[in-house]
Parts: structure tokens; sequence; C-alpha cells
């Protein structure tokens, strides 16, 4: 009698190991046979809030208890994803989801109006803009044009799948382009580091320079004569900086991977790593990788946290988006800015910075607010083989103590001081307008 | 300590009945009353049972079993639980008759084999089907599945055609019998049921190894032909073998029931929070996964722990019994019980195939609570009288 009771309490042993299972470890809650998973999409949920406290996204309730999620601005989609019954669930929501849907709540580092102000600016063109506030690493806007509209997936869905400029994609982190002249502060923040330059020293620049039997040439061919080296950055003079990149050597590629490129950035929304060439096979490669061109490729992610770094004084910041996660039983869970590490010394970066403010002052990224706005900035036009350049711009204002720093991205848009700076100048009086 | 357990159970009983209440006079359901009688009911078989001599110790965790399913068929049909409130109140008379008849000691081994095969030739004959099984009776207006109680009057005879001696032919001529009038009317859960019992029973009246082995061999062998013989075991092998990849079709159910387990977590959705509609035959063979799903794993597990109590009052009350007979009847009656939770619930727990039967005291059926509580007086009427404190 005592040992079947002990065979039966053994049976009901094996019973409770597998309630136990099935009911809290196995991963059964998002399959896609679970109705309950489309279930959740008609239910309640926490509201994502922007850094002054301006609702992002928020369910409201339709009849029948059913709640719809509605967001802000369309171009949200990019950065606290969407989430629908039918298309299911992208970006924040989707990262947050667990949290979210036990009604938490999501503090953002986005500031709405800056959203807008870049969302109107990149209104019509395929393009990406970040901005970023140096010293924290805290995204205030994130803006991928053609966007997804939230609010009205249903409707637009069949147009998105048949729109040639890829609306799904996002090209602030998943935008692979050419850098163009925006590497440039890089490869003089390298030389500079290295000591083996003088800022101040004169460079001849006749406007183009042979390298075995080819030649790199100046934007338009134009020579710029004796300059300094803050000069040739604020011209964007391509034969000085194919002579700088080479006296880097192979170190250059090094110096390019500490800025973050070729690397994933560590960041909530997934992004991609880009291309750093493994080795420098020929000199005119060398001088090539020195104006951007060549086989090097950045996302504007990447091209933002440089901007960022040269405005922070040389430290990069890991970039964020999510400040903190409130409510429910749970405990607060707030996000600290960390640096990941020290770039550039703090003189090299105020030198950056002084050369920047140069371009934006008489250089290339002089634009119809250089008299009103203290900016720094570089552009670049990364040219394409087939069809228009894309035009890019980094900067940060104010020039010195910079509170925001951004950068912009134009697809097949053309120069850079031409279609770039001019969105990069307006989106830094914005963030600065905001900080009044 | 046992009585501390018992006056811990009446509690909760009391308890679970106010909260029924409470729920429905608040939400104006008129059934209202069905378990503020319930309640009644298992008080009153429990000093009924004590007044007499008996031990009662089996009703409170039969409350608390019988009022969950009440609860969770009214949340799903009030129609099914309306049937449920009349099975208990048969039952309860069942119970009675069980104390009765099992204190009558139950001799007459051959009465009860003629009687467990008696009903199922009966039902084989003129039975109804439903779902896959000839297993339904008529009589007058009232439909019922007699294997319920052919398989309680079974195991009475095999507990005394083991224990005393019987001629080994007679036993096996019974069991093939009744082991091949269910598979013709493809009844298989129950079958499976008995021979599980039988095998048990045989061990524990005494062990032999090769014993073991045969009756190992005979499960394995009895597996295979079934899968043979039958398409619809084949479909319900696949089903438990493999449900991911029959995602809408065999493995439907199965993974349903996994769904709304998961779903249930620590403390469940709540009561009427789950999503019962997508999961077929919920109120029979699924109300378990609608309980883990609403009343989460603390529910479930109180549930079984409830069922593992009911053993170990059996156990209790039968280590004083001294004859060898009643008190292998009793472990049978018993194992008849938890063997079948062990079949339903690791059926949908995809620890065995799923068998398609009732969870004892709690799914809707009222042949089955009236056989279960049967069994549970009989049992309560093999044990020794004490007298009343």
């Amino acid at each position: 009698m005592r040992k079947s009771f002990l065979a039966l309490l053994c049976m009901y042993g094996l019973l409770f190991a597998g309630l136990f299972h099935w009911h809290l470890i196995a991963d059964l809650q998002n399959h896609p046979a679970n109705p309950r998973y489309y279930y959740m999409f008609s239910r309640d949920r926490g509201r994502i809030y922007d850094r002054n406290g301006l609702i992002l996204a928020t369910s409201t309730p339709l009849e029948g208890g059913v709640y719809q999620r509605s967001y802000a601005t369309p171009s949200l989609s990019h950065v606290l994803g969407y989430f629908h019954q039918r298309y299911g669930m992208t970006g924040l929501e989707r990262l947050y989801h667990e949290d979210l849907s036990m009604g938490r709540t999501l503090l953002t580092s986005l500031d709405w109006n800056l959203q807008q102000t870049a969302e109107e600016l990149l209104q019509g063109l395929n393009g990406a803009v970040l901005a970023i506030r140096p010293s924290t690493g805290e995204v205030l806007a994130l803006v991928s044009s053609p966007s997804l509209d939230g609010n009205a997936l249903d409707a637009n869905w069949s147009d998105y799948l048949d729109d040639l400029r890829s609306p799904f994609l996002n090209r602030a982190t998943h935008g692979l382009y050419p850098p163009g002249s925006i590497v440039k502060p890089i490869i003089y923040g390298a030389a500079l580091e290295k000591g083996n330059v003088d800022r101040f020293s004169l460079w001849l620049d006749e406007g183009s320079l042979a390298l075995q039997n080819r030649t790199i040439r100046n934007s338009g061919g134009k020579a710029h004569g004796n300059i300094d080296l803050d000069q040739a950055l604020a011209l964007s003079s391509n034969v000085v900086f194919a002579q700088l990149a080479l006296s880097l050597g192979e170190g250059l590629l090094q110096d390019l991977k500490a800025f973050g490129l070729g690397q994933e950035v560590d960041f909530e929304l997934s992004n991609l790593k880009g291309t750093v060439p493994a080795k420098i096979a020929s000199a005119y490669d060398g001088a090539q990788i020195g104006i951007g061109q060549g086989e090097l490729l950045v996302t504007p992610l990447q091209m933002a946290v440089v901007a960022q770094t040269i405005a922070n004084d040389g430290v990069m910041m890991r970039p964020f988006l999510v400040t903190e996660v409130r409510g429910g039983l749970k405990m607060r869970q707030i996000t600290r800015p960390r640096a990941i590490g020290e770039i550039l010394p703090p003189a090299v970066a105020h030198a950056l910075q002084e050369a920047m403010a140069l371009a934006a002052r008489q250089g290339t990224a002089q634009t119809d607010l250089s008299s009103s706005l203290d900016y720094g900035g570089k552009t670049g036009t990364a040219e394409m083989s087939q069809g228009q350049d894309h035009a890019w711009f980094l900067g940060f204002a104010p020039s010195t103590n910079p509170q925001v720093a951004v950068a912009v991205l134009v697809e097949r848009g053309g120069s850079g001081s031409a279609v770039a700076a001019p969105i990069g100048a307006k989106l830094l009086a914005a963030a600065l307008r905001m900080d009044e | 300590m046992i009585r501390t357990l018992y006056r811990a159970w009446l509690e909760f009983t009391s308890w679970l009945a106010a909260l029924i209440l409470w729920l429905f006079l608040l939400q104006g359901q008129v059934y209202w009353w069905q378990p503020l009688l319930l309640w009644v009911t298992f008080m009153v078989l429990f000093f009924l049972t004590r007044a007499w001599g008996y031990d009662p110790g089996a009703m409170p965790f039969t409350a608390v079993l019988a009022l969950t399913g009440w609860a969770f068929l009214t949340r799903l049909n009030p129609t099914w639980a309306t049937a449920q409130f009349w099975g208990v109140l048969a039952g309860s008379a069942a119970y009675l008759v069980g104390i009765w008849v099992g204190s009558r000691k139950l001799s007459y081994p051959l009465l009860w084999a003629s009687a467990a095969l008696g009903l199922v030739f009966v039902t084989a004959l003129v039975g109804e089907s439903a779902g896959g099984a000839r297993a339904w009776l008529r009589v007058g207006g009232l439909r019922f599945q007699p294997v319920e109680l052919a398989r309680i009057a079974l195991v009475i005879y095999l507990a005394q055609a083991l224990s005393q001696g019987r001629s080994k032919y007679e036993l096996y001529a019974i069991l093939t019998v009744f082991f091949s009038v269910l598979a013709w009317q493809r009844d298989l859960g129950p079958a499976l049921l008995v021979f599980f019992v039988f095998a048990w029973m045989s061990l524990a009246w005494k062990f032999t190894w090769p014993k073991f082995l045969l009756y190992l061999a005979a499960t394995a062998g009895g597996f295979a032909a079934a899968f043979y013989f039958f398409p619809h075991l084949r479909t319900r092998a696949i089903a438990w073998l493999r449900p991911w990849d029959y995602l809408d079709s065999k493995g439907y159910q199965i993974l349903q029931g996994l769904f709304a387990l998961r779903s249930g977590g620590l403390v469940g959705q709540g009561l009427g929070e789950g999503m019962d509609y997508v999961i077929p035959q919920v109120h029979t063979d699924y109300l378990f996964a609608v309980i883990g799903e609403e009343f989460g794993l603390l529910g479930t597990l109180a549930l079984l722990v409830a069922y593992l109590s009911l053993a170990f009052w059996a156990m209790q009350l039968l280590q004083d019994v001294p004859d060898q007979t009643l008190r292998l009847t009793g472990l049978g009656l018993s194992l008849l019980l938890h063997i079948q939770v062990f079949m339903v619930v690791g059926g949908i727990l995809r620890i065995v195939p799923f068998s398609g039967m009732t969870l004892p005291l709690v799914s809707y059926g009222s042949t089955s609570l009236v056989a279960q509580l049967a069994l549970l007086g009989l049992v309560t009427g093999l044990g020794q009288k004490r007298s009343v404190e």
C-alpha cells in the first residue's frame, strides 16, 4: 500500500514538473499558432512619451473593449516602430513589448518638436536625420524618409509594398553609404593625435594630385593654393586629405574603426556595421579612403555618433532612446548615460570643433544661417559611379561647448553643401531653440 | 494532523462557496443557488458519513474539485453547469449507496464480473455512438456511459480474483472479453485505464520481475496493435509526438491546451478572462486547460494537490483494513481514479498520448460524476468504522 502510494506520488510529481514547464517556462506566447498573439494587438498597452512628457504613442479604446494603437507623427514608425494585428510589431514596440503589454510606460529621449521639424525638412526626399545630445548620447530625433504611417497601415500597406523608395528601410540604421568628405574630420583628428603634422603648417593645393598613374581631384578641380589644415578641412581639399591619409599608412583603418566604423553601434535599434576595408592595397586606395570614397561604407547612425564624439570633446557616448521604463509592479528602470571611451584627446577634439566652425563660417558648410547661428559642420558629397551623389552633413551647435550634434544624409541629393548643409543648419537652430 | 487538514479544506470549501455566491449574486446570475446547494450537500454528506462511523475525509477534497468544475462550467456555459449540478446530486446518492455496498464486504466475485461484462455488452449491442466510440446507452430520457460503472465492478472482481486464488483462466477469459468488447466499441481510453489498474493491482499483490516484464510487453504490443488497427489512434500518436508539424489539424487541440497553460502563467488571467473558445471539447477533455489559463499554476497545482490528498486519505484509511482482499479492492478503486487523472492531465501536458477521458470529479459528465462518487463511497465503506468522537 505504501509503495503504491509512493508510486502515485512520483506520478503526481511528474505532472507537477510538466505543469511547471508549460505554465512558466515554455516559449509559446508569441507562437504564430497562438491566437492570444493576435488578440494582444487589440488590448490596452503602455504609453510612450517624449522628453517633455508629450505622448508619442498611446492606445485608444474603440467600441467593444478593443484598443487601437496610434502615434503622434508618421516618422516615429522608424523609431518606436508600429504595433498592428496584421503586420506585427517593430522598433521599440517590439523591444519593450513585455513591459508595454503589462501597462508600463516608456519615457524616451526624443523631442517631438525636433522630430517633426526633421520630418518636415526631409519631406519629399529620401534620407535620414539624427540629432544627439553630445554630453549624454540621448537621441533627440531620428527620422528616416520616407516612413510608414503607423496610424494608417491598413490603408497604405499595398502602396508601401509597391513603393520603389523602400519606405520599410530605416535609412538611419540600415542605409549604407560611402561617407565622402565627412570622413575628413576623422582623418584630421587621427593625424593630429599622432602628432606627425602641425595644424598651422601650410600645404600646397594645386587642385589635383597624381598617384600611380591616376589622379585625385578637388571638387570642381579648384586649386586652393597654400592653405593650412583647418582651411583644408573647411574647403574640403581632397588633395591635402589624400596626402594626410597617406601619411597615416595602414594605421588609417584602425583610426576609422576607433570611431566605430565597420562595427554595429550599441543602440536599442538594430543597425548595420558597414564596411571598413581589411587592408589598404595601394597608395591610391589609401588616398581614396582619406576622402571617403572607395570601399568605405557607413550608416547615418555611425556618423551621428562621430559628430557626437567630436562635439563631446572626444568622448564617445552610447546613443540611447529609452530613458526610463516605469509603472506596473516592477521597479523603475532608468537608463544612465554611458561613455564608450575617449576616442580623441580633448585638445584634438577642440581643434576639430574650430576647423568645423571655420567650415560653417567660410567653407563648404556655409549656409544662409551662418551669419545668425554659431555652429560647426562638415559636408560630404559621396560620389556615385551612376546617378546623383549622396549629400551628407555632420554638425553641432553652438561651435563651442556644443549642445546638439546632427548627421544628415540625403540619398541621391547631389552636393552636400547645397542640399544637406541647409537641412542640418535648420535642424541645429531648431534644436537650440528647443533648449531655451 | 489529518484532522487539521480536513478542517483547512472545509474552510477552503466554505470560502470558495462564499466567493462563488458573492460573484454570482453580484452579477445577477440565476444559478446562484446551485453552488449553495452543492456546498450544503457536501456538508451533509460529510457529517452523515461521520455520524455513521465512517471516515468522511474524502468529502472536503471532492467538494473542492466538484465546485471548481461547476464554477468553470458556469463560466463556459450555464447549461452544462446545471447538468453538472444534477450530476453531483445523483452522485451524492451513489456515494451513500457506495458506502452501504462497501460495508457489505463485497463478496460474490462472479456477480461483479457479470455486471461489468453485462454493462459493456448491452452498450455494444444497443449503444449510441459519439466522438468515435460507441459508449452511450439510452434508458428512458437518460443517456449515460455504462463503462464508467462497469470498470468499478470489474476492479472489485479483479481484487477478489487476485487475492483469493481464483482460476487464472477465468480471470484472463473475463479480461479478454472485457477488452475485446471495448476495442470493438472503439472505446480505448477506459480499456487502457483498466489494463493499467489490473497490472498495478497484480504487481501490488505479488511483485515478480517476469510478471512486470510481461505487462510491459503487453502494453507495448497493445499499443502497436492498436495503432495498426485503429486509424484514429495513429492520429493521436502523431498529435502527441509531432504537434508542431500539424498546427491546425491533428496537433490543434493539444497545442491550444499548451498555449492556454502558458498564457495562465503563475497566477492566471482570472476567471472568465481566458480564450476558452479556441479549444475543442473544452468542457469534457480540456476543462483542465481552461482552469490552467484562468487560475494559473497555483490553481492547477491546488487541483492536483486535492487529488493527491484523496490518494493520501485512501492510503491512511486502507492501511488499517485487516482483510487483504478489501485492501486490494480499495487500492484498485483508488488507482482507477488516480491513473485516470494522470492519463488526462499527462495527456494535456504531453507527457503521455491523450486518451480522451474526463478529469474525474471536475469535467462535464454526469455518469462520470456518479461513478467517481460511488467509487469514493465504496472506498469509504471498505474502511474500518471509527467511533464518533
